[in-house]
C-alpha cells in the first residue's frame, strides 16, 4: 500500500505523531551532544561557584534585569579583545543557573567587569549613572544601597543550587572534596551552614557599598561585579590550551 | 454539507471567541503602550522616575510578555477556536475545559506582569515567569490542547484543513519547548525564587533552542494557521495551492527546532552547534517564501480588492512582512553578519518587523474579518480601518528604519580602529550616537499605539452595535409572540 | 565513514545533506503523480467555504 498525504490529513493522531516527530528532530540532535560530549566545558583552573554573598548579588542582577542590557559573553574579535578583555570561556559560566550571556548590549558587555572600577565607582554609579557616565542612559538604582539585603534564606538558595550541581557542600565529606578541588580557603565559603556567618563576614570584610553598619543589596550586587571575569588567570594559561576551551 | 447557517452562534461556541478576542485588543494596548513607554526610556531615561517597579529591566519582561502572550496568545486561542470549529463544522469539545483556558491564559498574563515589576524573574528571555506560573501555562496549555484535539477528533468534516496542522504543530512545540525550558529547582515551596537546571553552555543552548522557537512556532507556525483560514476566506477564493501548503508545513516543522543555536555564534557555545543553526536558517527562507507565495497567491485575480478592503490589506502587508523578515532572519544568521549585527538593535528591528510587521498584522485582519461574524453585526467604520492601517504601517516603517541605522551604526563604531590601531569610540560614544534613532523608534512606537487605540475604538463600537441589534431582535420576537 | 560522521566539524555538510535529501523527498511525494491525484490533493483547499454564512455575505456586500 502506498503511504499518501491523505493518510495524515484525515486522522488526528497520526497528523499528530508525524508533526511530533517533525518537530523534536533538531531539538534532539543540537541538544543532546551538548549533554554528552565531555569538551563542551572543560575544566579551567580558577574557576569556582560564587561565595554566599555574589550568589546573592547574582540574585539581584537577575531580579533587577540587567541582563536585557548588558550581556556577559565576550566573543573572540580583536575589537572585544580591546574593550572588554580576554574572550569567555565556557567554563566561565559552568556554575551559572541560570546563564546571562545576554542578547543586547545597550549598555557594555559584563563579563570581565570585575575590578576594573573601584567599590566607590559602583556605588556612585549605581546611585546615578549619569554623575561618572554623562551620557548614559542607564536607569538610576538608588535604593540598592538603602534596603537592607534579605540573607535569611541563602542556606535555602544555595541548597537548591546545590540540587542542580553547584558544589556547595552539606556534608563533610562534600566539604573535602571542596578542600580538594578549591582549596580550604574557598572550600570553606561553599559552606551551606555557614552561609550567612560568611556572608556577612565577607559584606564586612569587603566593605562594598562604603557604609559597614548594614549589608545592603549593593553589597551583594557589587561583591558579584566585581568577581566577573575575574577567576581565571589567564597569564597562566597557555594560548594552545585556550583553543582546546572554546 | 452545509449551506446556508444563520445560527452559527447556535452551532459553534462563539462566547469564548468574543472573550479572547476583546482580551486580545486590551493586551495589545497595554503590551505595547509598555512597549512605547521603555523605548521613550532609552530615548529619555528620566523616565525611569527611580521607581524600581518601572526601570527597564524590569519593565521590558512586562512589554515581551503582555504582547506576545497576552495580545498574540490571545488573538491565537480566539482564532483557532473559531477555524478548529468552522473547518471541523463542529462545536468545541471540552465543556469546563474551555471557559478554564481563557481564564487561566488571562491569570497567567497578569500574574506574570504583577511578578516582573515585583522583581521576580528567571531571567531568561520571553521565559521570565517564575516557577509556579510556568506550573499553571503547563496546566493551562494541557487543557488548551485538549480541547483542541477533541474538537478535531470530533469532526464531521473527514479532512483536518491545513490552517489546523499549523495550529497543532504550534500547541505540540509550544509544550515541549515551555516544559524544557522552565526546568528549575525552586528555593522552597514558598519561595517564588528557583534556579534553573542546567548552567552556562547548556543552558544557553536550551534558552535559544526555546527563544528561536517560541518565534518559530508561537510566533509563525501559529499565525501560518491564521493566514491559511483568513486570508482565502476573507478573499473568498481558495488558497492558491494547497500542495504548497503541505510543502510549507512539513519543511518549516521539521526545519524550525534546528535554527536557535543562530543567537549564539561566536559564543562559548561549540562551533558546530551554531554552524549547523545558521545552515537550517539559511535553507529555512525556502518554506517560508513558498508560505509567502502561497498566501499572497491566494488573491491572484482579486487584487482590485487591495483598493477598496483594507481588512485585506493588512493580510497582504502582513505577508510581505513576513517574507522580508524571513529573509532578514537567515541573512543575520550569516556568521559574519551575525558579528556585526549580534548585541546591537539591528536584532530589535529585526524582531520587531516580524512581531509588528507579521504577527501584528494578520491578526488586525483576521480580528475585523472575525468582530462582525461573531456579534452578527457590520463593521462599525471601515474608514477607521483604513485609519489604523496606514498608522501602523507608518509606525512599523519608522521602528524597523531607526533599529536599522543605530544597529548597524552601533556595530560599525564598536569595531572601529583609528590609525594607530586603537579602539576608535569609546562604548559611551556609541550611547550618546544612539539618542536620535531611539527618539524615532519611540515615535514608530507611537504611531502603532495610536493605530492599536483606533482600532480598540472601533472595536468597542462595533460590538455595542452587535449588542443593541441583537437586544431589538429578541425585543421584536418577543412582541410578536 | 562512520568515523566521518562522528566528528563534529562535519554537522553543516551532514545537516546540508539531511535537509536537502528530506525537502526533495517530501516535494516529490507531494507532487508525484497524475492528475486525478493532484485535483484529489488540492480538492480540500474548499473547506472553508463549507459553512458560509449567507447573511453575512449580504451584511458585507451592502456594507462595502
Amino acid at each position: 500500500m502506498k503511504f499518501s498525504h491523505e493518510i495524515l490529513e484525515t486522522n488526528a493522531g497520526i497528523l499528530l505523531i508525524g508533526t511530533m516527530i517533525a518537530i523534536s528532530i533538531g531539538g534532539l540532535v543540537e541538544i543532546t551532544p551538548l549533554f554528552l560530549i565531555k569538551d563542551t566545558v572543560e575544566d579551567v583552573p580558577g574557576v569556582r561557584p560564587y561565595t554566599p554573598l555574589e550568589s546573592r548579588g547574582r540574585d539581584i542582577f537577575v531580579r533587577e534585569g540587567c541582563y536585557t542590557c548588558h550581556s556577559q559573553m565576550i566573543r573572540p574579535f580583536r575589537d572585544e579583545q580591546l574593550r572588554y578583555g580576554h574572550y569567555s570561556l565556557a567554563a566561565e559560566s559552568k556554575y551559572d543557573h541560570p546563564f546571562q550571556w545576554g542578547s543586547k548590549r545597550t549598555g557594555p558587555d559584563l563579563a570581565r567587569v570585575g575590578g576594573k572600577y573601584s567599590n566607590e565607582w559602583h556605588v556612585q554609579h549605581l546611585n546615578q549613572p549619569t554623575s561618572v557616565v554623562p551620557e548614559s542612559v542607564m536607569p538610576n538604582y538608588p535604593w540598592l544601597a538603602k534596603t537592607p539585603l534579605d540573607y535569611s534564606d541563602v542556606a535555602d538558595r544555595l541548597r537548591a543550587l546545590r540540587t542542580v550541581g553547584v558544589p556547595y557542600s552539606a556534608s563533610e565529606a562534600e566539604y573535602q572534596a571542596n578542600v580538594k578541588q578549591f582549596g580550604a580557603e574557598v572550600a570553606n565559603t561553599l559552606r551551606i551552614d555557614k552561609a550567612q556567618e560568611n556572608l556577612v563576614a565577607q559584606a564586612q570584610a569587603g566593605n562594598y557599598d562604603g557604609d559597614r553598619s548594614f549589608v545592603s543589596e549593593a553589597d551583594a550586587l557589587i561583591a558579584y561585579l566585581q568577581v566577573l571575569g575575574t577567576m581565571v588567570d589567564f597569564s597562566k594559561v597557555k594560548p594552545e590550551d585556550l583553543v582546546k576551551y572554546r | 454539507m452545509a449551506a446556508s447557517n444563520p445560527a452559527a452562534g447556535e452551532q459553534y461556541d462563539y462566547e469564548i471567541i468574543k472573550k479572547f478576542t476583546v482580551m486580545a485588543i486590551v493586551w495589545a494596548v497595554v503590551g505595547m503602550f509598555v512597549g512605547v513607554y521603555i523605548a521613550s526610556e532609552l530615548a529619555w531615561p528620566f523616565l525611569n522616575f527611580d521607581i524600581p517597579y518601572i526601570t527597564f529591566g524590569r519593565f521590558r519582561p512586562v512589554h515581551t510578555g503582555a504582547v506576545i502572550f497576552g495580545f498574540g496568545g490571545s488573538a491565537l486561542f480566539a482564532t483557532s477556536y473559531y477555524v478548529v470549529q468552522r473547518t471541523c463544522q463542529a462545536r468545541l469539545w471540552g465543556g469546563g475545559l474551555i471557559p478554564f483556558t481563557f481564564w487561566g491564559w488571562q491569570a497567567v498574563i497578569v500574574l506574570a506582569a504583577l511578578s516582573y515589576v515585583n522583581g521576580y524573574s528567571q531571567g531568561r528571555e520571553y521565559a521570565e515567569m517564575e516557577w509556579p506560573i510556568d506550573i499553571l501555562v503547563e496546566i493551562v496549555w494541557v487543557s488548551y490542547m485538549a480541547v483542541f484535539i477533541g474538537t478535531l477528533m470530533k469532526r464531521k468534516q473527514p479532512h483536518i484543513y491545513v490552517a489546523n496542522w499549523f495550529y497543532l504543530s504550534f500547541l505540540l512545540a509550544t509544550a515541549l519547548l515551555h516544559t524544557f525550558n522552565n526546568l528549575a529547582v525552586p528555593v522552597g515551596l514558598f519561595s517564588m525564587k528557583s534556579y534553573s537546571l542546567f548552567a552556562g553552555a547548556q543552558d544557553a543552548m536550551t534558552q535559544w533552542w526555546y527563544g528561536h522557537n517560541a518565534v518559530g512556532f508561537f510566533l509563525t507556525a501559529a499565525f501560518l494557521g491564521m493566514m491559511y483560514y483568513f486570508v482565502p476566506k476573507h478573499a473568498g477564493r481558495p488558497v492558491y495551492s494547497y500542495r504548497l501548503s503541505i510543502v510549507h508545513f512539513w519543511a518549516l516543522s521539521f526545519m524550525y527546532m534546528w535554527v536557535g543555536t543562530h543567537h549564539l555564534h561566536w559564543t562559548a557555545l561549540p562551533d558546530w552547534a551554531s554552524t549547523l543553526g545558521a545552515t537550517f536558517s539559511i535553507m529555512l527562507l525556502l518554506p517560508s517564501w513558498g508560505g509567502m507565495i502561497n498566501g499572497i497567491m491566494t488573491l491572484s485575480g482579486a487584487w482590485d480588492k487591495l483598493r477598496t478592503d483594507y481588512v485585506m490589506r493588512f493580510m497582504i502587508v502582513a505577508l510581505s512582512f513576513y517574507g522580508m523578515s524571513t529573509f532578514e532572519g537567515p541573512l543575520m544568521s550569516l556568521k559574519d553578519v551575525n558579528a556585526l549585527s549580534h548585541y546591537t538593535d539591528w536584532t530589535v528591528g529585526h524582531v520587531h518587523s516580524g512581531a509588528l510587521g507579521w504577527v501584528a498584522m494578520i491578526s488586525f485582519g483576521s480580528l475585523y474579518h472575525m468582530m462582525p461574524r461573531l456579534w452578527n453585526t457590520k463593521l462599525y467604520s471601515d474608514k477607521l480601518v483604513g485609519v489604523h492601517f496606514w498608522l501602523a504601517t507608518i509606525g512599523v516603517l519608522l521602528y524597523i528604519t531607526a533599529m536599522w541605522i543605530s544597529g548597524i551604526s552601533q556595530g560599525l563604531m564598536w569595531r572601529a580602529f583609528d590609525d594607530f590601531g586603537n579602539l576608535q569610540y569609546s562604548f559611551v560614544e556609541s550611547v550618546a550616537a544612539m539618542h536620535p534613532f531611539y527618539a524615532m523608534r519611540a515615535i514608530g512606537g507611537m504611531f502603532f499605539l495610536s493605530g492599536m487605540c483606533v482600532m480598540a475604538f472601533n472595536a468597542y463600537m462595533t460590538i455595542r452595535q452587535g449588542v443593541r441589534e441583537a437586544n431589538l431582535v429578541g425585543q421584536t420576537a418577543g412582541a410578536a409572540a | 565513514m562512520l568515523a566521518w560522521l562522528a566528528r563534529p566539524e562535519n554537522a553543516k555538510p551532514i545537516g546540508l545533506i539531511i535537509f536537502f535529501v528530506t525537502f526533495c523527498l517530501i516535494v516529490w511525494w507531494v507532487y508525484a503523480g497524475d492528475k486525478k491525484r493532484a485535483a484529489r490533493m488540492e480538492e480540500p483547499k474548499n473547506i472553508p467555504f463549507l459553512d458560509d454564512d449567507l447573511d453575512q455575505e449580504t451584511k458585507d456586500k451592502s456594507n462595502g
